[in-house]
C-alpha cells in the first residue's frame, strides 16, 4: 500500500555542540548532536532510540528550539526554524509541542490543574472565559481526568496522572508535532501500558505526529512506525521499525536489539547476546572516524579515520556503516 | 538442596504523622542456597521494603511490626543491632539501584573494598588489598590493579556497578541482595551485569535475590519469582511456571502490558485500569480487587489464601476455590499454603 | 462461605475506590515542621510581642517619647532608698541631686539644695523645713571601714550610712534619660523606628534584588555576565562612605535617608540568591514546557520562577530584617540616623554613651532591645530554612 507520505519533519546534519571552558584552560567541546539526518513523515511515530550519552535528548529538545542548533535545518512543513529568533518562532510553538519524562518535574507545584492546562491557551490567545473552561474540561476528558480534578494541585495525583496532565497541557494548543521525551520511563508497568494506548489514540484522532524519544526498545518498536538509532550524538540506523528488529544492519543495533531481556524465559535461552567489550566514549572533542569504532568488533582501519555518511542499504532503511554489506553477507 | 531463607509472614509498617503506611502485609517465601528468586512489584508493592526487612535496614519511623526471618536457622527479626551489623555485609549483602550514592566519593575504591573485607574477616590489610584486587578482576574490571586506586566519579555506572558488587561478594555472602541494580543502567550494560551475576551465582553458588519491576530482567536471570502487589505476596512460582502459566490476575495483567515481539500486526496493549494502591488506606480484601478484571463480592471482604497450584507455584487468588466461577483456566484446588 | 460471595462485583463499585488522596499542600506541611522547632516558635512569639509592643506600647505608658522633666533627670530603674520620716524616702543621684521617693518607689520630688560645701564634701537639703545633710566624704575616703559607703544621710541628727532598701523605680520603669525623658517608652517607640525601617528596607530590596536576580539568572550568557559585575560594584562600594554621600546629596538626615540607602545597598545579596535559584530552576521541565508554549518572559519569572524560589526568599528575608535593624541603629548610632527628639535605638544607644559609667542602664535596655529582635527574626530563619528544605518534603 503505498500512501502520499508528507514529510511534517526534515532533520538535516542537525548538530548542537555544547562549549566549556576557555582558550586558557583548554576548550572542551561536547558534541551531543553531531551531524544526524532524518525525516518524519505526517502522521506517524517516528522512535528515536540510544543508551545515554547518545544525544536523543538533546536532539528532541534542539528540534523544537529549546536549544539552539549550532549548524544544521530543521524544516518544519517547508520552513527552516533552526535560525529563526524568538519572536519569529511564535506560531511555531504551537504546533511543535513536548510531554516531558518525569511527572515530577514536569508540573509547577504551585498551580492548579486549571492553570496548568490554560496558561497555553492564553499565552496563544486562544479561548477565554466560558469556552476556556469549557475547553479544559474537553481535556480532562480526552487524557482520563475528571473534572473535579480541574481545581486540584499536582501533588494530589499520582506519576500516571500527572503525565496525563501534561499531555492535556499539550493537547490544549492543539499542536501538529508532539516530540515525547521519554514520557513513559517514569512510570510503572502497568501504567506505561494505559499511557501509550491513550497516545495512540489521540494520534488516531487528531491526526498527530510524534517523535518518540526512549530507551525502552520493546516499548519504541510496538509505538512507532519508523525508528532512528542514535550512538554518541550521530544517527547509525534508520527503518520501519519491523524491518529494524528483523534485520538490524548496524552492528550497533544488532548488540543493542540481543541485549533486551525478553519476558519468556525459553527465548532468552535460545538468544546468543552480543555482548560489547568496553565502555561508552566520551562525547568531548570527538575524533573523526565511526564513534562506535572503539567497541565494534568488526572495525577496520577505513573505521576509524573516516566517518561513515547515511546511505540506503534497502528499501527505506538507511544505515551509517562502511562493512554494513560485509558483516550481513550471511542475511 | 537446603534452606537458606525462611520468610514467615513478614509485615513491616511505617508510622508517619498521617497514619500507619502498611508497606508490607503478610510476605512469605523460601530461599535455597544457589537459588535466584525474583521478586517482581510496581511502586508501592513493598518489594524494596521487604528487602530492607530482611536485613534490618528499615528505621524510624518503619518498623517489623510481625513475622520472622529465619537466615540458616537464626532468627533476624529483633536481633540486636552489632550482631546484624556482623551479618550484612559478610552473610548477606546489598546492593543497591543508584551506585552512585551507594559509594562514598572521597574514598578510592580500592579503600572502600578493603574497608568491608577488614571490617568482617580476619586477614592483613596487604592481602585485603590483593582480594580487592582479584576481585575487581572477577567482575570484570580491566586493569584492575590501576582501577583500584580511582574514586567512584572516575567510573562509569556500569563499572560503579560492578564495583559495588565486588563490595558485596568480598566476605563471601551466603545470600546477596539486589534491589533494582540495572534499573538506572543502558540496556547493553544492564545485558553485562545480569550475565555477571549468573555467573558469580554459578562460581561461588551465592543465593541472589532480585527485586525488580522487569518481567524481562526476571525471565533472564531467576529461578524462581514472586509477584507482590499492595505489600502482599499475588503468586509464587518458577520461572517457568509463571511465563507458561500465570494463575493471578495481576500477573496476567502485568504480562499482557508489556509489548511483545509481534511484527507486522500492531496489537493493542491491554493495561491494566486503575493505579497503584493507597498503602495508607489499603483496600480490605484482596489489594488487587479495584483493578482486577473478575473481582468478586468475597475479594472486596477477605484477602484470598495462599492456594498450591503446584508444589512450586502458589497464588493468592479467590479464583482458585471450588466454589468460584471457572474462569479462562484459573486452576481450582482446595490445597492452601500454610504461612 | 456461599455461592453469593464468588458472585462477580459490578465494575462500577470498583473504580470509583480511585481516589486522589489530598496531601498536604505546600505551605501547611511546612507549617507542620516548623511548629516542631521550639527555637522558631519562641522567635514567631517574640517577633509578635515586639512588634505589639512597638504599635501599642507608647500609646499605653504615661508619658510621651519626647515629654521632659528636668527634676527626675538620669535616675535608674533601681533605687536605694534612704528612710527619713515614716512616709517619706530619699533618693540620691549620682549627679547629688536629692529626691523625695514613696516607699514604693514613685518619684514625688526634687528637694532643693540649700548648701553646698565642695572641700568638705557635704551638702544640705531642704525637707519640710527639715534640713537633710550629705556628707559624702566617704566616696573619697581610704579607710577600709568605708569602703562600701558613698556618702551618709544625716536627717535630724542621725546619721545614717545603710540604705533602707531597694526599690523599682515605679516612675520610670527603665530609668529615665539625661533629659529627663522615660527610657521605656522611648525604647518602645524607637521599635517603630527600627523596625519601619528594617521592614520598607527589606520590602525595596525584595523587589528590586528579586527582579534584578530573575532576570540575570533567566537571561543568562552576556546580560547576565554584566549585571552580575554591577552588584559585585555596588557590593564592594563600604556601606558608611555611600551613607554619607547619600546623605550629603540629598542634603537630608533622617528616617527617609536610611530608608533609601539601605534599600538601594542590600538588594544585591537578594540578587544573587534568586539568579542562584533561577540558574537551577530555569532548567526543569516545567519551566522548559512553558517556554515550549509561547509564555512571556515574564508570566515565566513571576509565575514559575519566583513562587517557586519562595522559599529562599522567605528565608533570606527573614534573616535580612537583623540585619537591617542592626545596621540603622549602628548608622544612628554614629550620629547618621534620625534626628532628635526622634528616637530608634541606635540614637538611644548613643545618647547613652555620654553617661555610660553611671548611668549603664540606658545603654542596656537598648541594646538589649536590638539583641532581643535580631535573636528573634534569626531563631525563625533558621526554622524557616531548616522547614522548606525539599530533600524533606515528599513530592
Amino acid at each position: 500500500m503505498s500512501e502520499q507520505r508528507i514529510p511534517l519533519l526534515e532533520v538535516r546534519n542537525l548538530k548542537k555542540h555544547f562549549i566549556s571552558g576557555s582558550k586558557l584552560t583548554g576548550r572542551k567541546v561536547l558534541a551531543a548532536v553531531d551531524g544526524i539526518d532524518f525525516v518524519i513523515y505526517k502522521g506517524e511515530t517516528f522512535g528515536l532510540v540510544g543508551e545515554s550519552g547518545c544525544g536523543k535528548t538533546t536532539a528532541g529538545r534542539t528540534i523544537c528550539r529549546l536549544y539552539n542548533p549550532t549548524a544544521g535545518e530543521i524544516i518544519f512543513d517547508g520552513e527552516d526554524v533552526a535560525k529563526l529568533d524568538e519572536r519569529k518562532l511564535k506560531s511555531f510553538r504551537k504546533r511543535v509541542q513536548m510531554i516531558f519524562q518525569d511527572p515530577y518535574a514536569s508540573l509547577n507545584t504551585r498551580m492548579t490543574v486549571t492553570d496548568i492546562i490554560s496558561e497555553g491557551l492564553e499565552a496563544n490567545r486562544m479561548l477565554s472565559g466560558e469556552k476556556e473552561k469549557t475547553r479544559i474540561y474537553e481535556l480532562l476528558d480526552l487524557v482520563g481526568l475528571k473534572r473535579e480534578h480541574a481545581s486540584r494541585y499536582p501533588h494530589e495525583f499520582s506519576g500516571g496522572q500527572r503525565q496525563r496532565i501534561g499531555i492535556a497541557r499539550t493537547l490544549a494548543v492543539e499542536p501538529e508535532l508532539i516530540i515525547c521525551d521519554e514520557p513513559i520511563s517514569a512510570l510503572d508497568v502497568s501504567i506505561q501500558a494505559q499511557i501509550v494506548n491513550m497516545l495512540e489514540d489521540l494520534q488516531t484522532e487528531f491526526g498527530l505526529t510524534y517523535l518518540f524519544i526512549a530507551h525502552d526498545l520493546s516499548m519504541v518498536r510496538h509505538i512507532s512506525d519508523r525508528i532512528g538509532v542514535m550512538y554518541l550524538g550521530k544517527m547509525m540506523e534508520v527503518a520501519d521499525s519491523d524491518e529494524l528488529y528483523i534485520h538490524p544492519y548496524h552492528p550497533y543495533t544488532q548488540s543493542l536489539l540481543s541485549s533486551i531481556p525478553v519476558p519468556d524465559p525459553r527465548e532468552n535461552a535460545k538468544n546468543k547476546r552480543i555482548v560489547l567489550e568496553g565502555e561508552i566514549m566520551s562525547p568531548i572533542n570527538p575524533k573523526p572516524g565511526c564513534r562506535f569504532a572503539p567497541r565494534c568488533r568488526y572495525a577496520k582501519d577505513v573505521c576509524r579515520s573516516e566517518t561513515p555518511v547515511l546511505r540506503e542499504i534497502s528499501k527505506d532503511h538507511t544505515i551509517a556503516c562502511h562493512l554494513a554489506e560485509e558483516i550481513n553477507s550471511g542475511i | 538442596m537446603s534452606i537458606l531463607l525462611e520468610v514467615i509472614n513478614l509485615h513491616t509498617s511505617f508510622f508517619t504523622h498521617q497514619g500507619e503506611v502498611k508497606a508490607v502485609r503478610g510476605l512469605s517465601f523460601v530461599l535455597e542456597h544457589g537459588e535466584i528468586l525474583g521478586i517482581v512489584g510496581e511502586s508501592g508493592s513493598g518489594k524494596s521494603v521487604s528487602s530492607m526487612s530482611l536485613i534490618g535496614l528499615v528505621d524510624e519511623p518503619g518498623k517489623i511490626i510481625q513475622g520472622s526471618v529465619l537466615f540458616d536457622g537464626k532468627e533476624l527479626v529483633g536481633l540486636p543491632k552489632k550482631e546484624l551489623e556482623n551479618i550484612r555485609g559478610k552473610e548477606i549483602s546489598m546492593i543497591f539501584q543508584d551506585p552512585m550514592t551507594s559509594l562514598n566519593p572521597v574514598f578510592r575504591i580500592g579503600s572502600q573494598i578493603v574497608e568491608v573485607i577488614m571490617r568482617h574477616t580476619q586477614i592483613t590489610r596487604v592481602d585485603a588489598e590483593k582480594k580487592a584486587v582479584d576481585l575487581l578482576e572477577l567482575v570484570g574490571i580491566p586493569e584492575a590493579k590501576d582501577r583500584i586506586k580511582s574514586y567512584p566519579h572516575q567510573f562509569s555506572g556500569g563499572m560503579r556497578q560492578r564495583a559495588m558488587i565486588a563490595m558485596a561478594i568480598s566476605c563471601d555472602p551466603k545470600l546477596l541482595i539486589a534491589d533494582e541494580p540495572t534499573t538506572a543502567l543502558d540496556v547493553t550494560i544492564q545485558a553485562q551485569i545480569l550475565e555477571l551475576m549468573r555467573d558469580l551465582n554459578k562460581k561461588l553458588n551465592t543465593s541472589v535475590i532480585l527485586i525488580t519491576h522487569d518481567l524481562g530482567v526476571v525471565a533472564e536471570t531467576c529461578d524462581k519469582v514472586i509477584v507482590m502487589y499492595g505489600g502482599m505476596v499475588m503468586e509464587n512460582a518458577s520461572v517457568l511456571e509463571l511465563f507458561d502459566n500465570p494463575q493471578h490476575p495481576y500477573t496476567r495483567g502485568l504480562m499482557k502490558s508489556v509489548p511483545k515481539d509481534v511484527s507486522g500486526t500492531r496489537t493493542r496493549l491491554e493495561p491494566i485500569a486503575g493505579t497503584p494502591p493507597d498503602l495508607l488506606k489499603p483496600p480490605p480484601g484482596c489489594p488487587f480487587s479495584p483493578r482486577c478484571p473478575h473481582t468478586m463480592e468475597i475479594c472486596i471482604q477477605e484477602a484470598a489464601p495462599m492456594f498450591k497450584i503446584t508444589d512450586t507455584q502458589s497464588a493468592s487468588c479467590w479464583l482458585h476455590h471450588k466454589k468460584a466461577p471457572s474462569v479462562l483456566n484459573y486452576i481450582k484446588t482446595t490445597e492452601e499454603v500454610d504461612s | 462461605m456461599t455461592k453469593k460471595d464468588f458472585e462477580f462485583i459490578d465494575s462500577s463499585k470498583k473504580l470509583d475506590k480511585e481516589q486522589i488522596r489530598p496531601s498536604l499542600k505546600y505551605w501547611e506541611d511546612v507549617w507542620r515542621r516548623l511548629k516542631k522547632n521550639k527555637l522558631a516558635m519562641v522567635g514567631i512569639i517574640g517577633i509578635v510581642l515586639i512588634t505589639l509592643t512597638a504599635i501599642f506600647g507608647p500609646l499605653l505608658t504615661r508619658y510621651t517619647y519626647y515629654e521632659q522633666r528636668n527634676e527626675f533627670i538620669n535616675t535608674p530603674p533601681v533605687l536605694q532608698i534612704y528612710q527619713i520620716e515614716e512616709d517619706a524616702y530619699i533618693y540620691l543621684t549620682k549627679q547629688y541631686y536629692l529626691l523625695l521617693v514613696t516607699e514604693k518607689g514613685e518619684l514625688v520630688e526634687r528637694l532643693e539644695e540649700t548648701s553646698s560645701n565642695t572641700t568638705l564634701r557635704l551638702k544640705t537639703y531642704d525637707y519640710l523645713g527639715e534640713e537633710i545633710l550629705i556628707n559624702y566624704t566617704y566616696k573619697f575616703s581610704t579607710d577600709p571601714a568605708y569602703k562600701n559607703i558613698d556618702f551618709s544621710v544625716t536627717y535630724k541628727d542621725v546619721e545614717t550610712f545603710e540604705k533602707t532598701k531597694s526599690v523599682l523605680n515605679r516612675t520610670y520603669p527603665f530609668g529615665s534619660d539625661s533629659l529627663g525623658r522615660d527610657v521605656m517608652t522611648r525604647v518602645m517607640y524607637g521599635a517603630r523606628i527600627s523596625l519601619t525601617v528594617a521592614l520598607v528596607a527589606t520590602i525595596v530590596n525584595l523587589l528590586i534584588g528579586v527582579t534584578y536576580g530573575a532576570i540575570s539568572g533567566l537571561e543568562g550568557g552576556k546580560i547576565d555576565n554584566v549585571m552580575m559585575r554591577i552588584v559585585d560594584i555596588i557590593n564592594s562600594i563600604p556601606l558608611l562612605l555611600y551613607v554619607i554621600l547619600l546623605m550629603v546629596w540629598l542634603n537630608n538626615r533622617g528616617l527617609w535617608t536610611i530608608i533609601i540607602t539601605l534599600g538601594s545597598v542590600y538588594w544585591v545579596g537578594m540578587a544573587r540568591l534568586v539568579r542562584g535559584q533561577v540558574l537551577s530552576l530555569k532548567n526543569q521541565e516545567f519551566v522548559l514546557a512553558a517556554r515550549m508554549l509561547g509564555v512571556s518572559k515574564t508570566k515565566i519569572i513571576y509565575r514559575h520562577l519566583v513562587p517557586n524560589a519562595m522559599g529562599s526568599i522567605i528565608v533570606a528575608m527573614t534573616m535580612m530584617i537583623p540585619t537591617a535593624v542592626f545596621t540603622e541603629s549602628f548608622l544612628s548610632f554614629i550620629g547618621l540616623g534620625v534626628s532628635a527628639p526622634q528616637a530608634s535605638w541606635g540614637t538611644l544607644a548613643s545618647d547613652a554613651l555620654g553617661g555610660l559609667t553611671n548611668y549603664p542602664y540606658q545603654l542596656f535596655f537598648p541594646a538589649f532591645a536590638i539583641a532581643l529582635t535580631m535573636l528573634a527574626f534569626n531563631f525563625l530563619g533558621d526554622g524557616l530554612r531548616t522547614a522548606l528544605d525539599p530533600r524533606l518534603r515528599k513530592g
